[in-house]
């Protein structure tokens, strides 16, 4: 399983400015990164020190008092000179155009100025610890919530009458042996399933547990290179690689042993709404 | 049935042509906010003002303040332009502050450097790199003469940003102007003196909350009798704003520290009309014109009414709110510089039409540096041009009766007043800070903030839309690289020639009074001062004895 990228952001030096460092860190814990902040007022060997015993991938220096030329060097010596010249020290504050060139070549990797998006910080990041991972942006929604049914026909008139939705469409999706229902919900669908023979997945799970919801859908983009991910990632999947779902979508499902025995459905519609 | 009046009849006509205006054209957005999240509606009308004129405005100079302080505001005299400055040596700094006065500046600003805003030397370990960068570093007494060498301290006022060390740096102020013959009871200025806000968003803080709680009542004590023109603490919401805050948050924690102070002071035995005439405030301006008017407007009245009603103040001066306006340094862009003087002229005119004392204007490029003495002379005539051409300042409270002012200036206040019961309900500003209750809120709103900018519902022009090729490197003002090795030379120099007997007196002495809580500590500050003792010595004796505050 891939390894959850570690990064230590500190603040070398006198400098109390920690409204940019607390936002990267919090921009990095929401990019999925496991985040230590050092704190205000930490000497280049404190830093050096941290970034070893949290054992992180990458050290981010903030500064914005004007003492980078000074303190970013001496935070990669340290780590060099605790034999820890692998991890990546990268900085950002208010850091002149001109001052970039000399941290460079005094051993720091990359300087991010004002006015850089977090995502583009985060995003090189993983690039830079992970170059062969590409970066995925989570499932957008929920497509729909598939309801395992005995007859679409009898189940209809709740979803229609009852709760007044609309239905948008059916339609049989012979790979799986199942006639679907689409009833929109808001941004969402709600899907019925209904086995046209024994050899359906549907029919085997109501043999087992009689009818109810079957899955959860989430729409997503590149379905198979985040199928390639999860799989290199260890997840338990049931297809490996996408087919062809209902409503001109690519589908895929993941085991249920992935997610605490609930089955999910990647779906990939080819055009968008 | 009654007939309808002409405004009603108007209005519901107003109303359906909205409607038929919405249905061709919609609006730019679903709905409108300020910065601090307050709806903002299509339309003002007379009739949303619940108008108490008496109550909830009053005249200029009359309770509660809401439309100024002065009777007679900038008729009588403009506000005080006073551009915080401050930068490698004090010879340097020196020139710069006798630049700016010159070029028609009337109060000095002192930034010092972050060692000596954390009381260590510019030899100390800790100093390393920091030295002279923000402001100007100061060691010794010596230092201090040389800041203002040639500069009469009975003709300007100075106001100092200074914190933790504020009382070292008073005490080294006192001491200059007694060898120029200015007696300390002449004395104008402000120190800074806020510990509450280092804790929640600034960061010079040394020792823990109760001891610098001490040390700021300390101040107020011995000032009220020996230098009673100087402001003994300037309360600030500025850097509450910069470390991402909203403008009622600003306003919110600002006010509860203020409280907190007030309720240190009456503890130690000040009577509060004592001391509350020399309490100031300082605050920010941001981009949002009208929520920063609004802004000020509502902290006068709530602060009026805290100190008439809660703490029983009867002299009016502990009523008004006296406050230093700086424009904001986070809402400039690296990106396009120039584009800055827009934003600072947009921001100084709020502080303006908000009644502000005096004005901080900042420069073009601090986005990427300390400004150029040239970036510097655009920001001060910034203030000029809105003072002498724009006539804005030749009538009192010009936008007051405004429909939506009004209304937000009412908005605001019921805003902040929630926050203050919330930070009453956990036992005040100093237990709010302890908890981290403020520096939750603020980080949150400067995350939410950043996401605005980056998915472009908020725009920054030059930064996410408008932008443009180009290479930013203008021409920055770069402090001396061997200015800190001179400095510590400086600072050694001072040692070796000083009386380091009389030293070792004095700091004893101080130390002694520091274990006892009802010693004011002001005249054994002002005794090792002037024995050349240094700031990082003096501080170093209370770290001793009070401890030292480690962040959250």
């Amino acid at each position: 399983m891939r390894k959850q990228i570690r990064a230590l952001i500190a603040k070398p030096g006198l400098d109390g400015h920690d409204r940019g460092a607390l936002i990267i860190a919090q921009a990095l814990r929401d990019h999925g990164m496991e985040v230590i902040y050092t704190g205000l007022r930490q000497s280049p060997a404190q830093i050096a020190q941290a970034a070893i015993q949290e054992d992180v991938d990458v050290v981010g220096l903030s500064s914005l008092s004007g003492a980078h030329k000074s303190l970013f060097p001496k935070v990669v010596q340290a780590l060099r000179d605790k034999g820890a010249s692998d991890i990546p020290v990268i900085g950002g504050g208010v850091i002149p155009a001109e001052d970039i060139p000399y941290l460079e070549e005094h051993g720091v990797t990359k300087i991010f100025t004002s006015g850089t998006p977090t995502e583009a910080i985060a995003k090189y990041i993983q690039k830079l610890i992970d170059p062969e991972m590409e970066v995925m942006p989570p499932p957008q929604k929920i497509a729909h919530i598939g309801i395992a049914v005995k007859s679409i026909d009898a189940s209809l008139p709740f979803y229609k009458d009852t709760l007044g939705l609309e239905l948008e469409g059916v339609e049989e999706v012979d790979s799986e042996h199942v006639r679907v229902a689409f009833i929109r919900l808001g941004e969402t669908m709600i899907e019925l399933l209904e086995p046209l023979n024994s050899e359906s997945a549907i029919h085997q799970f109501m043999e087992k547990r009689g009818e109810g919801i079957h899955h959860i859908a989430l729409e997503v983009d590149n379905i198979e290179a985040r199928l390639a991910q999860f799989k290199q990632e260890g997840i338990a999947l049931i297809h490996d690689s996408p087919k062809q779902g209902a409503q001109d979508s690519q589908i895929a499902f993941l085991h249920p042993k992935a997610a605490n025995g609930v089955l999910f459905e990647l779906c990939q519609h080819n055009h968008k709404e | 049935m009654k007939k309808k009046s002409e405004f009603q009849q108007q209005r519901e006509k107003w109303e359906k042509d909205v409607e038929k205006t919405l249905a061709r054209f919609p609006e730019r957005k679903e709905s409108f906010v300020t910065s601090s999240d307050i709806p903002i509606e299509r339309l003002y009308n007379p009739e949303e003002i619940t108008f108490d004129y008496d109550k909830k405005l009053g005249f200029p100079g009359q309770y509660p303040y809401t439309r100024g302080i002065q009777p007679t505001m900038y008729r009588s005299r403009y506000w005080t332009m006073r551009q915080y400055a401050g930068f490698g040596s004090a010879e340097e700094t020196n020139k710069r502050f006798r630049y700016l006065l010159e070029q028609g500046q009337t109060g000095l600003s002192v930034a010092f450097d972050l060692p000596t805003q954390i009381g260590y030397d510019s030899d100390d370990p800790m100093s390393e790199g920091e030295v002279g960068k923000v402001g100007v570093a100061i060691d010794s007494l010596k230092d201090m003469e040389q800041l203002f060498d040639q500069i009469p301290l009975d003709q300007v006022s100075t106001s100092m940003t200074i914190n933790a060390p504020a009382s070292i740096l008073l005490c080294m102020y006192i001491a200059v102007g007694e060898k120029q013959g200015v007696p300390m009871e002449r004395l104008t200025g402000t120190i800074q003196n806020d510990i509450l806000k280092e804790y929640i968003a600034r960061g010079t803080y040394i020792y823990p909350p109760k001891q610098s709680m001490r040390l700021i009542t300390d101040i107020f004590g011995y000032c009220q009798e020996n230098v009673p023109k100087f402001n003994t603490i300037s309360i600030s919401g500025y850097h509450i704003r910069e470390a991402g805050s909203t403008a009622v948050q600003e306003a919110a924690f600002t006010i509860a520290n203020g409280m907190a102070y007030v309720d240190a002071a009456i503890d130690s035995g000040l009577e509060v009309d004592q001391f509350a005439p020399r309490l100031a405030f300082f605050f920010n301006a941001h981009n949002q014109f009208f929520e920063e008017v609004a802004k000020f407007r509502a902290a006068r009245r709530i602060w009026a009414r805290i100190m008439k009603e809660h703490y029983k103040a009867e002299n009016p001066k502990s009523w008004k709110l006296r406050f230093h306006t700086q424009t904001g340094g986070s809402t400039l862009t690296a990106q396009q510089p120039d584009n800055n003087i827009v934003r600072v002229t947009l921001q100084a005119l709020a502080a303006v039409m908000g009644g502000t004392q005096s004005l901080h204007t900042n420069s073009r490029d601090e986005a990427l540096a300390l400004p150029t003495e040239d970036s510097a002379r655009i920001a001060l005539r910034t203030q000029q041009i809105i003072a002498n051409e724009s006539g804005v300042a030749d009538t009192v409270d010009p936008l007051g009766g405004s429909y939506y002012v009004e209304a937000l200036t009412d908005k605001m206040e019921e805003e902040i007043e929630a926050y203050l019961e919330r930070i009453g309900n956990l036992g005040g500003a100093v237990q709010a800070v302890e908890d981290g209750f403020m520096q939750r809120e603020i980080h949150q709103s400067a995350y939410d903030a950043q996401k605005r900018i980056e998915s472009q519902e908020d725009v920054v022009v030059g930064m996410n839309a408008f932008q443009v090729e180009e290479e930013i490197n203008p021409d920055l003002l770069r402090v001396d690289e061997e200015l800190e090795a001179r400095q510590v030379s400086q600072t050694k120099e001072v040692r070796n020639t000083r009386d380091n007997q009389r030293v070792e007196v004095c700091l004893t002495d101080l130390r002694e009074a520091a274990k006892t809580e009802d010693k004011n500590l002001m005249p054994y500050i002002l005794d090792a001062v002037k024995a050349y003792a240094t700031v990082g010595e003096i501080a170093n004796i209370l770290r001793d004895e009070f401890g030292e505050y480690v962040g959250t």
